[in-house]
């Protein structure tokens, strides 16, 4: 009999794997709750419409961390380690009515390129000195934010405005310090984190450094991007390139 | 009998004498100070040792002992305790190990296993055994007491003390008084009706609740309108203190439920944010104070009270230190709940202050909103469950603050048994100001501040004080946006001055109380991080 059991068994839970989890509030009034706490706690990165800002855009779609019920329900509880997206705090119930909220933003969305040449963007995105600040995939500087997925985190819209206007909204990793030191060294860097005692910042050209609060003459932390504007530096087409360019630089999506 | 025998038994006896934990030992734990046989160390409530071997002169040559590692991913709140030698803690979620308090090596370990579906609003964790006879009990986060065999981890017996589905669970370390197990429930974001229960030692027979709201008809109800008591939450998750010359428990209840929207539970919703002061024997209410009437940013009253006797403005009193979440530091009187002091310890900007009777006089436009409200401090408050610390040698009451902001947001609330019951979520770290913490020293009958230790984050454990004038605490915030590195210093400072001697960065998550014993002539300063639980000794 044992084994027919586990064999049974076995059978079930291999079944119950392939099962997928639907989500069990997607009634009309689960979207509007959804709604609610979407406007409340996840527009300010993701827009109202969903559009994209800080965060993702999440009408397109596409998920890059997962696209079923499941997935959206698990990132949602849990946020995405090692990105701004916080776990939420919030019953199983509500997360469901969340994902319902979600999907209805995305619903006929499709992830539709930008106009503007990509090819031609890529030449530029090197013409324009662009790459000796970004890293991309290896290749580049790392004086500025890597960009190797950035059309996956960022909508097209935003990418267009970070290049006018970099400084309107620059993420906490690129803050940069400012250090004099009490025997008159001069440091200026990222900060990647600072506690009580040290501060420690990636230097252009000498690395990771933690500098000794101790002996600090001077310590400042400037939140503005250390990249120029391009607005007089592109024309409009050239503006499009280079935005077709990093809108196709996707984070490989997972196998499902 | 041969000498071998007699030497057996004296042994053996010997070890009777000093392996059971009595009610008078724990009335005059004092007299100890080799072993910490409480969360709080003794009844007042204290966290202070009379050890004095590790002092400001040699502090700065500590070193570790040992490191027990629990196998857990949860987050380590516990407080060990120690007896005889022995050292008794739980480890998150429920579980219990019994160590070799010289070397960390276990003697014991139990696992409680668990439902799939547990209730708690912040991790599944716990902050300490009790321990009396050959007992030690733990409450778990399926809301059940369990009382061990001290020798063996054998389970003696196991009750339910709430229903686990309608979102109770218990976090907080029971305490022993007399021949009773005291333990609090937690549930605050679940909508709960909150009590403090009290439980027969041998048997595990319920002696008393104490409803934190009361129902229709009884005092205080007046303050709830409709079915809101229902769901009003007033949970007890943090161990109290206990007054043996006036028989009394006093203990500390949290927020009303729902958390943020309080449309639902219009009055003052006692005992919410209270001390509550009740009879040992009876479990019946002697007095009350309330530190926010009506609370709408989940400001817990679950600190631990400190109990002091001493002269006030020229009369000898029994007083209550208190620093609450809420950003004041409040003296009561300990005989009758009377207010005397309430003074802010850090920034707040909900109150003008706190009028003659205690009551405090709110500010307009502090109430959470749809959009959003900003209000010192935020909703982890300016302190919060971690231990503060008085010591009699230099007179100062010890605590982690946190200057702070944050953003209030007001949403639905529905009531669903085992859901959260909170009305939205306000933001605690904010991007552009994540506040910072501090050590700080206060006079207790002033309310004034004598110095503070700052910290670049805001740390989320308490403090430790010794005849050695040393105050132990650490840091414990997150120093990166993405949440991937935490600060994690373990410190001593002189507790006079506030100046740093001695630390060590443990590189974990640190959310528990610092304590100390003595093991074969040797201090040890004990602090957990991480996954691992930190001893210390001098060389």
């Amino acid at each position: 009999m044992r084994p027919i059991v586990a064999g049974l068994l076995l059978t079930a839970l291999a079944l119950g794997q392939t099962q997928p989890v639907k989500n069990p509030h997607t009634t009309a009034a689960d979207a509007a709750a959804g709604a609610r706490i979407f406007r409340s706690h996840c527009a300010d990165c993701h827009g109202l419409t969903g559009k994209g800002g800080k965060g993702p855009d999440l009408t397109t779609g596409v998920f890059f961390h997962g696209g079923s019920d499941a997935e959206l329900h698990r990132t949602i509880t849990d946020g995405i380690e090692g990105t701004a997206m916080p776990g939420q705090f919030f019953s199983a119930d509500q997360v469901w009515q969340i994902v319902t909220h979600v999907r209805a933003l995305s619903r006929g969305g499709t992830a539709k390129a930008p106009p503007g040449d990509p090819v031609r963007g890529t030449a530029l995105f090197n013409a324009k000195g662009c790459n000796g600040c970004h890293l991309i995939r290896g290749n580049g500087g790392v004086q500025g934010p890597d960009l190797s997925f950035i059309g996956s985190q960022r909508p097209a819209t935003q990418l267009r405005q970070s290049i006018l206007d970099p400084s309107e909204t620059v993420d906490r990793t690129y803050w940069t310090a400012e250090v004099t030191l009490e025997n008159g060294e001069a440091y200026k860097g990222f900060v990647m984190n600072e506690d009580t005692y040290y501060v420690q910042i990636l230097h252009p050209s000498r690395g990771l450094l933690s500098l000794p609060k101790r002996n600090f003459r001077k310590f400042e932390v400037s939140k503005a991007s250390l990249m120029p504007s391009y607005k007089d530096k592109l024309n409009d087409a050239e503006l499009n390139d280079i935005v077709a360019y990093l809108w196709t630089l996707q984070r490989p999506r997972r196998a499902e | 009998m041969n000498n071998t025998w007699k030497l057996l038994i004296a042994l053996s006896s010997a070890g009777l004498a000093t392996g059971q934990v009595t009610y008078e030992r724990l009335l005059r734990a004092e007299n100890e100070p080799q072993n910490w046989m409480t969360y709080s160390g003794s009844y007042k409530g204290w966290r202070y040792s009379a050890l004095d071997q590790v002092d400001r002169s040699n502090a700065g040559k500590l070193k570790v002992a040992w490191v027990y590692q629990m196998p857990i991913t949860e987050r380590i709140e516990t407080t060990p305790l120690v007896v005889d030698g022995i050292m008794y803690l739980s480890e998150p979620p429920s579980n219990v190990v019994a160590l070799d308090a010289a070397t960390g090596r276990p003697f014991w370990r139990y696992r409680r296993s668990l439902p799939a579906k547990i209730n708690v609003c912040c991790g599944q964790v716990n902050r300490g055994v009790a321990v009396s006879g050959d007992h030690v009990f733990v409450g778990t986060v399926d809301a059940h007491l369990v009382a061990l065999h001290a020798k063996t981890g054998a389970v003696l017996w196991d009750v339910e003390v709430a229903d686990r589905k309608s979102g109770y669970s218990l976090t907080g370390a029971p305490l022993i008084v007399k021949d009773m197990v005291i333990s609090g429930v937690a549930g605050g974001e679940y909508g709960i009706r909150g009590f403090l229960d009290a439980y027969d030692i041998k048997t595990g027979k319920r002696r008393w609740r104490f409803w934190t709201i009361p129902e229709p008809g009884q005092p205080g109800s007046q303050t709830w309108s409709g079915d809101a008591w229902k769901h009003g939450g007033g949970p007890t998750w943090v161990t109290g203190s206990f007054d043996p010359a006036q028989n009394l428990i006093i203990w500390g209840t949290g927020n009303p439920s729902p958390d943020w929207n309080g449309d639902v539970r219009p009055g003052d919703n006692l005992y919410t944010d209270s001390a509550i002061a009740l009879d040992a024997d009876t479990g019946k209410l002697k007095w009350h104070y309330q530190f926010v009437p009506h609370d709408v940013h989940d400001w817990d009253a679950v600190q631990v009270p400190v109990l002091v006797d001493g002269e006030w403005q020229g009369k000898p009193r029994k007083m209550v230190y208190w620093a609450h979440r809420s950003g004041f530091f409040y003296a009561l009187d300990r005989t009758s709940g009377e207010f005397l002091l309430g003074k802010p310890f850090a920034t707040q900007t909900w109150a003008e202050g706190i009028d003659a009777k205690g009551r405090p006089i709110r500010k307009p436009g502090i109430d959470p909103s749809p959009e959003g409200t900003y209000v010192w401090p935020g909703v982890q408050g300016a302190t919060n469950w971690y231990s503060p610390s008085y010591n009699p040698l230099t007179g100062f009451f010890y605590l982690t603050a946190w200057e702070n902001k944050g953003l209030y947001r007001k949403g639905d609330a529905e009531y669903i048994a085992g859901n959260r019951y909170i009305g939205s979520v306000p933001e605690i770290d904010l991007t552009d100001e994540p506040g910072w913490g501090a050590i700080r020293a206060l006079n207790p009958k002033t309310g004034e501040r004598i110095w503070e230790h700052k910290m670049h984050t805001k740390p989320w454990s308490g403090v430790l004080t010794t005849a050695g004038k040393l105050v132990f605490g650490s840091t414990g915030g997150w120093i990166s946006r993405e949440r991937t590195a935490m600060e994690s210093y373990f410190f001593a400072l002189d507790a006079e001055t506030g100046r740093e001697l001695w630390r060590i960065n443990l590189g974990g998550t640190m959310a528990s109380n610092p304590m100390t014993y003595s093991v074969n002539g040797k201090q040890m300063i004990v602090m957990p991080a991480g996954s691992g639980v930190f001893a210390f000794e001098l060389p």
